[in-house]
């Protein structure tokens, strides 16, 4: 297994290093003489320069490492509706326009015609006698005391 | 690399604190220079007074000045491992034993190297709360 030290990050490869039990129990590992000397005089890897915490720090050489990112893309799936299947959607938007224009004109003659009806319906009934009904009082109604 | 006059801090609960190498028991006559999981010869340099409480109980309380047998659990200086690991502690650290090699004390505090169970001190290692486990062991083919 290869290991990492634990001040520059390299990769410690098996057979190669030391490890360092510390007092409080804490293992370090160091890859050689130069990182474990730069530890004990508790130096701070993040000012040496060569180290990989120094690097990451400063943004150094990442530009290899952005371009592997890919933006993942959600791919959109056509679903059917309860009222409209997917056929009939797909049929609606693949209308023509000129299919659509005659259908919206249909549908303006249709509803012309309808509204005409209408209106000749809603003339018979205003010749009844619909006037507003004779004022009754809420307490006549509900056939409250008499007010004595 | 524990030798004659070498002092290290005793980390069961016998209650000695530091105690200071004699003797290296090993069976050649080379120096007498003790490493992990070397049996040595010690006297208590320092322990914790005993209350009137502790000699009650079953653990064996030692004293300044006494003379016991111990194994070393944790050297500053990096031993080596069958794969080529080298591992090293903060501080030299051994464990009081009697004459039968048994654990004079009941618990153990702190972290052990591994190595003990290579060298057949495997009791000490499983009461240790901590073994430093980057043990690589040979797999048997």
């Amino acid at each position: 297994k290869v290991e990492i030290d634990s001040f520059s990050h390299y990769r410690i490869y098996p057979s190669k290093g030391r490890l360092f039990v510390r007092g409080d129990s804490k293992v370090f590992r160091f890859a050689g003489h130069k990182t474990e000397r730069l530890f004990l005089q508790r130096k701070n890897p993040r000012k040496i320069a060569w180290t990989v915490l120094y690097r990451r720090m400063h943004k150094k050489g990442l530009a290899e490492e952005v371009t592997k990112k890919r933006t993942r893309k959600t791919v959109k799936h056509q679903r059917g509706i309860v009222g409209a299947d997917i056929a009939a959607i797909a049929a609606r938007r693949n209308q023509s326009t000129q299919v659509r224009t005659a259908a919206r004109a249909d549908a303006i003659a249709k509803a012309k015609a309808a509204k005409k009806e209408k209106e000749a319906k809603k003339a018979k009934p205003v010749a009844r006698p619909s006037g507003p009904a004779p004022k009754i009082s809420k307490q006549q109604m509900k056939g409250g005391k008499s007010g004595r | 690399m524990l030798g004659l006059k070498g002092t290290m801090t005793i980390i069961d609960n016998s209650g000695a604190l530091i105690a200071e190498c004699v003797n290296v028991l090993k069976a050649k006559s080379t120096p007498g220079v003790g490493t992990v999981g070397d049996e040595i010869v010690v006297v208590i340099k320092r322990a914790r007074p005993i209350s009137h409480n502790a000699a009650l109980s079953n653990i064996v309380k030692v004293r300044r000045g006494d003379v016991h047998r111990a194994v070393i659990v944790r050297t500053k200086k990096e031993v080596m491992r069958p794969d080529g690991r080298y591992i090293r502690f903060d501080d030299n650290a051994a464990v009081l034993l009697n004459k039968k090699k048994e654990l004079l004390a009941t618990r153990v505090n702190g972290v052990v190297s591994s190595d003990l169970r290579m060298k057949g001190w495997g009791k000490i290692a499983s009461l240790a709360p901590k073994v430093s486990r980057y043990y690589f062991r040979p797999r048997s083919i």
